[in-house]
């Protein structure tokens, strides 16, 4: 569970002060599919990255699973990350000279999980993304849709309870995409694993269970296309 | 992320820019090879004074002098002084310029035989010989006359010497080169034979005096006068043995040829006899009791000095020589610090593109979570590598090139068998990589440092 209370975020000093998040109040169910939908310049991407701890808001109050992450220390909140959330972009962000096996591998270097432990929970999630054969190709080798098959890998490796997902398909064909977007849902349905989808694509977000649209930094509405889950926001 | 997944990273991403981590790792590498190959040299250098130390000189025995000169270490610095009988001129170098030098008198050597710690003095006597012919041979050959020192046994070709003590009077060590000039079908053969050795006794006042009273009177009577003959003896010895040219003699003149003390005295007596120099020596050697106990050595040279004597232990000595090495090492070596310092900017420009490159990544590994240290750990231990690698390049090099080299290089100085120039001990070899680790590590500081403080949201913007 994910609740945002009164976040306000802003940037720049006096004159060039600009308001990238206006009061936003928020609930994520635990298992849910969520899209965060606006323009760009919205403040969906600096949405996103509030609720994940990589970006500090001037004031409101982040709590995931009961813990209120603004409170921890930056030395907690990046253990939190590590562990509990798996990260998406648009632009893949592969490490391009390393092999598939070594990209996976990160997360779970940087959560400190032991060597022997490791190499399973790498082949897994390869697997999971079908990408056993290219373990140790190395991933400037890969096509598009491969590089964000290894970066979906690479998100669910250290099996988080929250996946974000900024723009997943942004940068693939629609063939391609839809295939990410499956695998995307499956985890979500199949794992109950949290999905937040930070997209314009309006398809996309149709198929998530809550839909936040969001306009110059404020919740304009929530929608849930399927069947209501979550409460609050503005208006 | 722990150290091992550090370096592995680290190791890897160096993989990825091949030319530039090379590139950069030779411009130390090159401070590594010179530091290398002074640190080998200077241990080779250091082994074979040693060595030339340790054959050439006793170190129970002092070189004692009156002469303030004689702890100059062959430097000397002939400064007027007061005059006594026991200064004489003394001819050094090949220009004829002389030297005044206080003498170290008969009187004295009896004064120093009297010292509880003295088992034997021993003078210094530098006898003019004219030549060493043998017995019934025409031919007639030049030669350097020494006394024989119990404490440094020559290398033996032919015969043997005593255990202890001197060799027998009437005997003498003949160099290698001499025994077929003298017609000895080889070293064997000449053992057990005689060599006679020819001095002169130089004009005496008295001589001189006859010899222009005869000369005036010559003119005045219209008669041819009689040039002095010099008193000149032969004295024959038979061989004891034949001595070769060891591998760290320190006589550049070749080996001389050796009699016993009192043989050599003898000698001494009598090309000096009626001169400014008989019985004076421009040092003695003293044998101290238990002496090659360096403690008992310095003991005694306090002692002496106290007494107005001036003293060189071999340890002196060997002071002199390492003092000039360590002096060339450290100009070397000087070098060689420049050149890692000048491949500091190196690094430090490498590390900085590096960061600049991977800027997503490292936004990347933050939003995963990576602790800001880990990151800067991540950058300082690639620059470690570089270090490394630099470190192992160079000294790689340096030990290649001396291995193959060492050979030609011990040759060409002439050093002699068993020895070596260039000795390369990897204790020093290892140290100098760690410590060019480290150099690495601080160069890669900053870079380091700013790869850690990288806002990971501005570094992830796609734009």
């Amino acid at each position: 569970m994910i609740t945002l209370r009164g976040i306000n975020k802003t940037y720049g000093k006096k004159k060039q002060r600009f308001q990238a998040l206006k009061d936003i109040d928020l609930e994520i169910p635990d298992g849910a599919s969520v899209a965060i939908v606006g323009k760009s310049g919205s403040g969906k991407s600096t949405l996103m990255h509030v609720m994940s701890g990589l970006d500090r808001p001037q004031s409101g109050e982040v709590v995931v699973d009961g813990q209120d992450i603004l409170k921890l220390k930056a030395k907690a909140v990046d253990r939190f990350r590590s562990e509990k959330m798996g990260f998406i972009f648009q632009a893949f962000f592969v490490q391009g000279n390393e092999s598939s096996f070594h990209n996976v591998s990160l997360p779970l270097e940087i959560a400190k999980v032991s060597r022997g432990k490791r190499k399973k929970m790498i082949l897994e999630a390869l697997e999971r993304v079908e990408m056993t054969d290219k373990a140790q190709e190395r991933a400037r080798n890969l096509s598009g849709g491969q590089k964000q098959r290894l970066a979906i890998a690479r998100a669910i490796v250290a099996k988080p309870s929250i996946l974000f997902a900024d723009e997943p398909t942004g940068n693939l064909d629609s063939t391609t995409g839809e295939h990410i977007e499956e695998l995307l849902f499956d985890l979500n349905k199949q794992q109950g694993v949290t999905l937040v989808i930070v997209t314009h694509d309006r398809d996309l977000a149709s198929r998530c269970d809550i839909r936040v649209n969001i306009k110059d930094g404020a919740i304009q509405s929530i929608e849930t296309p399927k069947r209501p889950k979550a409460k609050g926001g503005k208006s | 992320m722990n150290a091992f997944d550090l370096i592995q990273r680290a190791g890897r991403s160096l993989g990825n820019a091949k030319v530039r981590t090379v590139l950069t790792s030779l411009a130390i590498g090159v401070g590594a090879f010179t530091l290398t190959a002074t640190l080998a040299a200077g241990n080779g250098i250091r082994d074979y004074t040693d060595r030339l130390i340790s054959n050439n000189f006793d170190p129970a025995e002092l070189i004692v002098g009156r002469d303030a000169e004689i702890e100059n270490n062959g430097a000397p610095n002939s400064s007027p002084k007061e005059y006594d009988e026991s200064v004489s001129s003394l001819t050094v170098g090949g220009d004829g310029s002389s030297l005044q030098v206080k003498q170290v008198t008969s009187e004295d050597v009896e004064e120093l035989k009297k010292y509880d710690f003295v088992e034997q003095v021993r003078p210094n006597y530098q006898v003019q010989a004219r030549y060493v012919t043998t017995p019934g041979n025409d031919k007639r050959y030049t030669l350097t006359l020494q006394a024989y020192n119990p404490g440094q046994k020559p290398e033996l070709e032919a015969g043997k010497l005593p255990e202890r003590g001197d060799i027998k009077n009437g005997t003498l060590l003949l160099p290698m080169s001499y025994v077929q000039l003298l017609g000895f079908k080889n070293a064997a053969d000449a053992i057990g034979k005689e060599v006679s050795i020819a001095t002169a006794q130089p004009f005496t006042e008295e001589a001189l005096q006859e010899y222009f009273m005869n000369l005036q009177m010559g003119t005045m009577s219209g008669e041819e006068s009689a040039t002095p003959e010099p008193t000149e003896q032969l004295t024959t010895y038979k061989v004891a043995a034949v001595t070769k040219q060891g591998a760290a003699s320190l006589s550049f003149a070749g080996l001389p040829i050796m009699l016993s003390n009192e043989d050599t005295g003898a000698l001494y007596d009598f090309t000096t006899e009626g001169t400014q120099n008989h019985g004076k020596y421009v040092y003695v050697y003293v044998r101290v009791k238990g002496g090659e106990d360096e403690q008992k050595a310095l003991d005694a040279k306090a002692e002496l000095k106290e007494d107005g004597y001036y003293v060189q232990t071999s340890q002196d000595i060997q002071k002199t020589i390492t003092q000039f090495v360590d002096v060339l090492q450290i100009l070397v070596g000087v070098f060689g610090v420049i050149t890692v310092v000048a491949s500091v900017f190196g690094i430090i420009n490498t590390m900085y593109i590096s960061v600049l490159e991977r800027t997503r990544e490292i936004g990347l590994m933050k939003a995963l979570g990576m602790r800001g240290r880990d990151v800067a750990w991540l950058f300082r231990i690639e620059a470690a590598w570089i270090g490394f690698l630099g470190g192992v390049i160079g000294a790689g090099i340096a030990y290649g090139v001396g291995t193959a080299l060492n050979p030609w290089l011990t040759e060409t100085l002439g050093l002699g068998e068993g020895n070596s120039i260039l000795i390369f001990d990897f204790g020093q070899i290892a140290i100098l990589i760690l410590s060019l680790i480290l150099v690495a590590i601080i160069a890669g500081w900053f870079p380091a440092r700013k790869a850690a403080k990288l806002d990971p949201i501005e570094a992830l913007r796609t734009e």
